[in-house]
């Protein structure tokens, strides 16, 4: 009885630790509050790098005129798509130096807004 | 066979009369001499230095600077000059080098790349820099030796400079020691060594140069002994500062100078400023061939290094100058990095997990301007002649205008999928942080077929004296981002060819 006890503790300890490993590193579970862009920023990978990003951009236009220009050009399309169509057309951003698809800057943008 | 004679061995007041004098055993002036090998013109080169280096004679050198480095520090007196501290990069002008490009005032050469054409064979050959290659044979050449990364589709494309030879430790051509039996094995050509030319000499009605002051350095530092020599030609071969220098102490006869009626000696000094971790280059692969970041050996004496640059039709189109941007070394992202590259590698559906970044330089081309300039100081050297006063700038424009070529760069690169770039200088501070120079002394006696906006013609000849022509990057009247050497001889060889005609 004993032995199961700590067999089971242990299990309980080793998968909280794996859960909030996961939670704080990979960003699996983790929940945000909603936010009035949460169908641009769900097209993110790595919402809080995104975010890291978002915060050198230093030509913040009103979030939500960035995210009805976002929304127009992704439309029913992809940000992959939005950004490639970028770089074709040269509409580029810079932030922190980075040269960016214009969409993937204004996403990092909203991510850190949000 | 000819002769090396130190001119401190020779009695003071010794006169010779040569067809053709050249002042500096350079590239320039070494190369001159040995084009004219095969005429019966009877020439004499005077060097300064001996054939190595000697404080005394370097110190001739020194002279105050503002923007710029010592002056002493960054040229070598003795022959072979500016070889024999080379770092051996080459790579032709390009075709909008040449070009009056209206958003580069004071741009424009009398003629076009197709004129120096004929010559650059003979150049690569003389700076031993293998089988021409270059952008006709750069991209085959290299793809045998690792994959090019692709830049994608654009203004900026992948070019390559081609190295005079370095085979082991020895270190790329240089003219004095390398040519030094060539030289002394031409029958008609004698080799003045320590001796410093002081004067040129103007007839009294101006039209032609009469004759040249020499005089040797003595040993208790002044002047030693002195000499007059009477050249039917003269080539003044002394680098970008001493040509300026020379011409603008040889007042006696023009007050402000030879060639200086409308006071353009001495003005629109440029070098090549190449400032250092510009730019950082990320390659989402993790890998980058080896002719990137270092000199690569190619086999058959060919030494390739790949850099980006940009078009001749992108460089009208987006109104930049010459540049040539090159990979360093090896750079770590910091957080907001690895978040730019994690999040747009993302959005582009590519693979960043084994991406690595490196610090990127570059060569630059400056805008002429007429303010960065050589005059001459109230200081004088220990044969009496006026020191140099430079005065250097670069202005933010010329930054700016690299900037947009950076971002072009990073565009094309985010458009091949390959990588992403980061532009690490915005202010000035930032640029000029980590500044070096190519210590290429360019267009203090620039060309032009208008004796009103240049001090020579399209023949090199100054303009208003027949008998008087200049050698070297100091004639150049735009610069565009090429390291000049090989452009220069090639451009001298041209010179070679004139004067058989007008000598004959």
């Amino acid at each position: 009885m004993r032995r199961r006890a700590v067999i089971a503790g242990t299990g309980a300890v080793a998968a909280g630790v794996a859960a909030v490993g996961l939670w704080r590193f990979t960003g699996l579970f983790r929940r945000y509050a909603p936010t009035p862009y949460d169908d641009l920023l769900s097209q993110l990978d790595d919402r809080d790098r995104a975010a890291l990003l978002g915060r050198h951009a230093v030509d913040m236009a009103d979030a939500r005129m960035t995210a009805q220009e976002l929304r127009t050009r992704i439309g029913k399309g992809s940000l992959a798509k939005a950004a490639f169509d970028d770089v074709q057309a040269g509409r580029m951003s810079e932030v922190d130096g980075w040269i960016l698809p214009r969409s993937v800057a204004q996403m990092a943008t909203l991510a850190a807004h949000a | 066979m000819s002769a090396f004679i130190d001119a401190r061995t020779l009695p003071s007041g010794t006169a010779q009369t040569p067809d053709l004098a050249i002042i500096g055993g350079g590239p320039a002036g070494i190369a001159l001499a040995m084009a004219l090998a095969d005429t019966r013109l009877k020439i004499l080169l005077l060097e300064s230095g001996g054939m190595n280096f000697d404080p005394a004679v370097q110190k001739m050198y020194a002279g105050q600077q503002t923007g710029y480095e010592p002056l002493d520090g960054d040229r070598l007196r003795y022959l072979g000059g500016g070889t024999n501290h080379w770092g051996g990069w080459c790579r032709p002008m390009d075709e909008s080098d040449f070009e009056a490009r209206d958003w580069v005032p004071s741009s424009g050469w009398p003629f076009g790349r197709a004129a120096l054409e004929p010559y650059f064979p003979r150049a690569q050959s003389l700076v031993e820099a293998g089988v021409w290659t270059y952008d006709q044979g750069g991209n085959a050449l290299a793809a045998s030796h690792g994959p090019m990364l692709q830049v994608g589709k654009g203004g900026i494309y992948t070019t390559w400079f081609q190295f005079s030879k370095m085979r082991g430790d020895v270190l790329p051509t240089q003219f004095g020691h390398r040519y030094a039996q060539d030289l002394r094995a031409q029958a008609n050509l004698t080799v003045w060594l320590n001796a410093n030319v002081t004067g040129i000499r103007l007839a009294p009605n101006a039209a032609s140069v009469d004759h040249l002051d020499v005089a040797t350095l003595g040993p208790s530092g002044g002047a030693g002994k002195q000499f007059t020599i009477r050249p039917r030609y003269t080539v003044l071969a002394c680098g970008g500062i001493e040509n300026a220098r020379l011409l603008l102490v040889s007042n006696d006869v023009m007050k402000p100078g030879i060639g200086n009626r409308a006071d353009l000696v001495g003005r629109y000094f440029a070098d090549n400023p190449i400032p250092r971790d510009v730019a950082t280059m990320v390659v989402f692969s993790g890998t980058l061939a080896p002719y990137y970041a270092n000199n690569r050996d190619m086999g058959h004496g060919t030494i390739l290094r790949a850099a980006f640059t940009p078009s001749d039709a992108w460089r009208r189109q987006a109104r930049v100058g010459g540049s040539l941007t090159t990979v360093e070394q090896p750079v770590t992202l910091d957080d907001v990095g690895k978040a730019a590259v994690a999040t747009t590698a993302a959005a582009l559906g590519v693979d960043a997990s084994g991406a690595r970044a490196w610090s990127l330089g570059c060569g630059l081309e400056l805008i002429p301007d007429p303010e960065r300039r050589v005059r001459l100081s109230l200081e004088t050297d220990a044969l009496g002649l006026p020191r140099v006063k430079l005065a250097n700038t670069i202005s933010d424009e010329d930054f700016a205008r690299y900037r947009t070529t950076l971002a072009e760069l990073g565009r094309q690169l985010l458009a091949s999928k390959a990588g992403m770039l980061r532009i690490n200088c915005t202010t000035r501070e930032e640029w000029m942080k980590n500044m070096d120079w190519g210590h290429h002394h360019l267009g203090t006696t620039r060309m032009h077929d208008d004796p009103r906006r240049g001090v020579v013609d399209a023949n090199a000849m100054v303009h208003g004296v027949p008998n008087l022509y200049v050698a070297g990057s100091s004639i150049f009247p735009s610069y565009g981002a090429s390291n000049p050497t090989m452009n220069l001889i090639a451009l001298t060889l041209r010179l070679a060819d004139h004067l058989k005609t007008v000598m004959a």
